[in-house]
């Protein structure tokens, strides 16, 4: 068949339409892009794949209720394997595959890695289950906040209840990690103003300890409260087991990550009841704590619905995760609210002027961002016996 | 035996790309090379320039365990002292010489190497591996002391200053890939050469058998030491790039982690072989990234679903590593091998 001009320019036009297509198609179908970096392999697996399941639950809900601004949203979540560096190429991948509205990152080292790169056309809104305190800082980092107080919030909370109820000697055991050390020296300073004696500074490995050598030194100063702090899963139930059965009296403190009432009661269902009385700041509510919570009884209907085996409990680490997003979505119907365009700078520009805003329950006060953070948090007290955190002090700001 | 290398003289005995199929592999390389940072988006480049200086390390690795048979699973620490290195140098003069940071750290880590070598002056093997494994853990327990804070940043780690190159800051990574790469190519072969020379044959001879050697005259001492030496000072130019590549180090980024990784790189790809470490860096690097991507597509990126993608994939990465070793023991570099004496021989033979 000899091919003439005119078919040649009709074949031309047909290629080059079949190759614009796509991205026509593509601008039509916009949905809201959020990627997630979360451990679900390595060290921290247990939280990864407890969270994830709640980022697909989110994406559901909000796509069920017309999505944000009538657009869907997209969660595209990959393991990092709670590596930085991997996060780091997860992200960037996330950022090559398009516009990409929203990034939740796993740690504080990858929040502290990724962080100077955010400018520009890489500019992105990033939250992360870290609570860190350098990353409270609207100035260096303009496009990360935190979903809840920062660690030296949470010390500091926990150093205003001890003087409330009368301490008067106070020990820090920490982890040697940047975790562990992120709010001791605002914890020296907090206490010398509320007249607290720090009487031991006890530095311990993240995991592994040793906990004889430990408790012996914690037994020679006897502090009225030992506040720990850069603990998950190990170390501090140990801690706590091994100076109550060397008789001590002291009251133990722990902070968000310490606090999860699934590691509490595991720890009482195979060791015994010496948790009892352990006291902790959370910065939420506990999912069992509905009766003011709006969004925990939707949440606990939601899921009773999807799954009717539910327990009924949802851990904490979740709930920070839950409260993340909710923070982004709050932002960007903002921002669709004030017609502006979805960008980095103006979803954060939403973000820093969220004023008493009804959480639906997480806090116990509407939420105020100020300084990229929520700076309000709880005592907890932990009951053997009920297998229950409850409430032992108001809810407190910083 | 038909080797289709037809040599006339010394002179194209001892060229490095003494066959077409060698001089075509390498313009080719180049010519890759070259094209990557116009055509590669961010995370493409985030890749490649971490494959480009971790292949520095693993070509320093390859002196040391490759060439003179001494194993040492310390050289994540050598890495580490050429970042803080070259961050601390940057705190005095922030816009510092790239190049001159490069050689500076390289001189620091190769004095640590000369520290740390001095074990295998009477031990070797799984011995000199144990000794040497102190590295990371005494390197990284001076950085993060409070003392040393203000230049390392302790526990939290650091920021990282970028390279300036004649007045420009390099910022982007497609800016530092122009940097790191050319680095990695000068050391690539430099250490390729090395072992054409003198010491190089030395070393191998070391290797092969070390008592032989030293009735040949050969000074274990002498050059066991300036092997580690050099194998640090590698490992260090990798750590400073990587200062300059990244915005921030963390001690957590170096240590045992990266020593055993940096192992299994030489190993994958072939010891004492010059392409080794470029092979078996690309594979371990890439390889879990290409299987993230297939876990994406079928998963769609769902988290639910990729709960049991993930562990999935750590499994699958697990048994290509083991079946890889156990079917290619000498590394990809032997089917590289095999691959060009067949083009290099055609049309005349199999």
């Amino acid at each position: 068949m000899a091919i003439k001009r005119r078919t040649l320019l009709q074949a031309g036009a047909a290629f080059a339409a079949a190759i614009a297509a796509p991205s026509i198609v593509r601008a039509e179908t916009k949905v809201w892009r959020v990627g997630a970096s979360l451990p679900m392999t390595g060290p921290f697996a247990t939280a990864g794949q407890l969270v994830a399941p709640a980022f697909a639950e989110f994406e559901t809900v909000v796509n069920d209720n017309g999505g944000i601004g009538g657009i869907p949203i997209k969660i595209e979540v990959e393991d990092s394997g709670y590596i930085p560096k991997n996060a780091l190429a997860n992200f960037q991948r996330s950022l090559a595959g398009g516009d990409l509205h929203y990034y939740f990152g796993d740690s504080t080292g990858f929040m502290e890695l990724v962080g100077p790169t955010l400018k520009g056309d890489q500019a992105v809104m990033m939250g992360s289950t870290s609570f860190a305190s350098v990353l409270a800082n609207p100035k260096e980092r303009p496009y990360q906040y935190m979903a809840g107080p920062t660690y030296e919030d949470q010390f500091e909370i926990l150093l205003r209840d001890v003087a409330a109820k009368g301490g008067k000697t106070v020990a820090f055991i920490y982890s040697d990690t940047e975790f562990g050390r992120d709010p001791i020296a605002h914890g020296r300073k907090i206490a010398g103003e509320l007249g607290l004696k720090v009487v031991l500074e006890e530095v311990t490995k993240p995991a592994g300890a040793d906990i004889e050598s430990h408790v012996t030194k914690l037994a020679q100063a006897n502090p009225d409260y030992a506040l720990l702090q850069g603990y998950v899963t190990g170390v501090w139930p140990q801690l706590i087991g091994a100076a109550r059965a060397f008789g001590l009296t002291t009251q133990f403190m722990g902070t968000f990550w310490a606090m999860e009432k699934v590691v509490a009661d595991k720890v009482t269902d195979q060791a015994g009841p010496f948790l009892d009385g352990y006291q902790g700041v959370m910065p939420y509510r506990y999912f069992y704590d509905q009766e003011n919570a709006p969004y925990y009884r939707e949440l606990a209907a939601q899921k009773k619905a999807a799954n009717p085996d539910f327990p009924g409990y949802v851990v904490t680490w979740e709930l920070e995760g839950r409260l993340n997003l909710e923070l982004w979505k709050k932002s960007m119907e903002m921002t669709l609210e004030a017609n502006k365009q979805i960008t980095a700078d103006n979803l954060m520009a939403s973000f820093r002027s969220i004023k008493d805003w009804d959480s639906g329950g997480f806090f116990g006060s509407p939420v105020t961002i100020k300084d990229h953070k929520i700076g309000q948090g709880r005592v907890y007290r932990y009951s053997a016996d009920t297998k229950l955190f409850t409430p032992s002090s108001d809810w407190l700001t910083t | 035996m038909i080797i289709g290398e037809y040599k006339t003289d010394y002179a194209q005995d001892e060229g490095i790309w003494n066959t077409w199929a060698k001089k075509l592999g390498f313009l080719l390389a180049l010519a890759v090379l070259l094209l990557i940072p116009f055509v590669a988006n961010d995370y493409q480049l985030l890749m490649a320039g971490q494959i480009a200086i971790f292949v520095i390390a693993v070509v320093g690795l390859n002196v040391v365990v490759g060439y003179t048979g001494l194993m040492s699973l310390g050289h994540g620490a050598f890495f580490a002292i050429g970042a803080y290195t070259a961050v601390a140098i940057h705190q005095f003069f922030p816009h510092i010489f790239p190049l001159i940071t490069l050689v500076i750290s390289m001189v620091v880590a190769g004095f640590f190497g000369f520290l740390f070598g001095l074990p295998s002056l009477r031990v070797k093997g799984l011995y000199l591996a144990v000794a040497t494994l102190s590295a990371n853990f005494i390197v990284l327990f001076f950085i993060r002391q409070d003392w040393l804070e203000h230049f390392t940043g302790g526990r939290g780690g650091t920021e990282t200053p970028n390279a300036y190159l004649f007045g420009t800051e390099l910022v982007t990574n497609q800016q530092k890939y122009f940097l790191i790469v050319p680095i990695t190519i000068v050391l690539f072969l430099f250490a390729q050469n090395l072992f054409r020379s003198r010491f190089g044959r030395a070393l191998i001879a070391i290797r092969d058998n070390d008592h032989s050697a030293e009735i040949l005259g050969i000074s274990l001492f002498n050059y066991k030491l300036k092997s580690f030496v050099i194998s640090a000072a590698y490992c260090g130019a990798a750590g400073t790039l990587w200062a300059y590549f990244f915005p921030a180090i963390l001690p957590e980024d170096f240590g045992l982690n990266m020593s055993i990784t940096l192992l299994i790189c030489l190993v994958a790809g072939g010891m004492g072989r010059s392409l080794g470490p470029i092979f078996g860096t690309i594979l371990i690097l890439m390889v879990p990234e290409i299987l993230k991507m297939v876990a994406f597509y079928f998963s769609e990126g769902n988290a639910s679903a990729q709960i049991y993608f993930s562990p999935i994939r750590d499994i699958v990465f697990g048994l290509m590593i083991i079946g890889f070793l156990i079917f290619e023991p000498m590394g990809l570099v032997s089917i590289w091998d095999r691959f060009w004496r067949f083009i290099s021989r055609w049309p005349f033979a199999k």
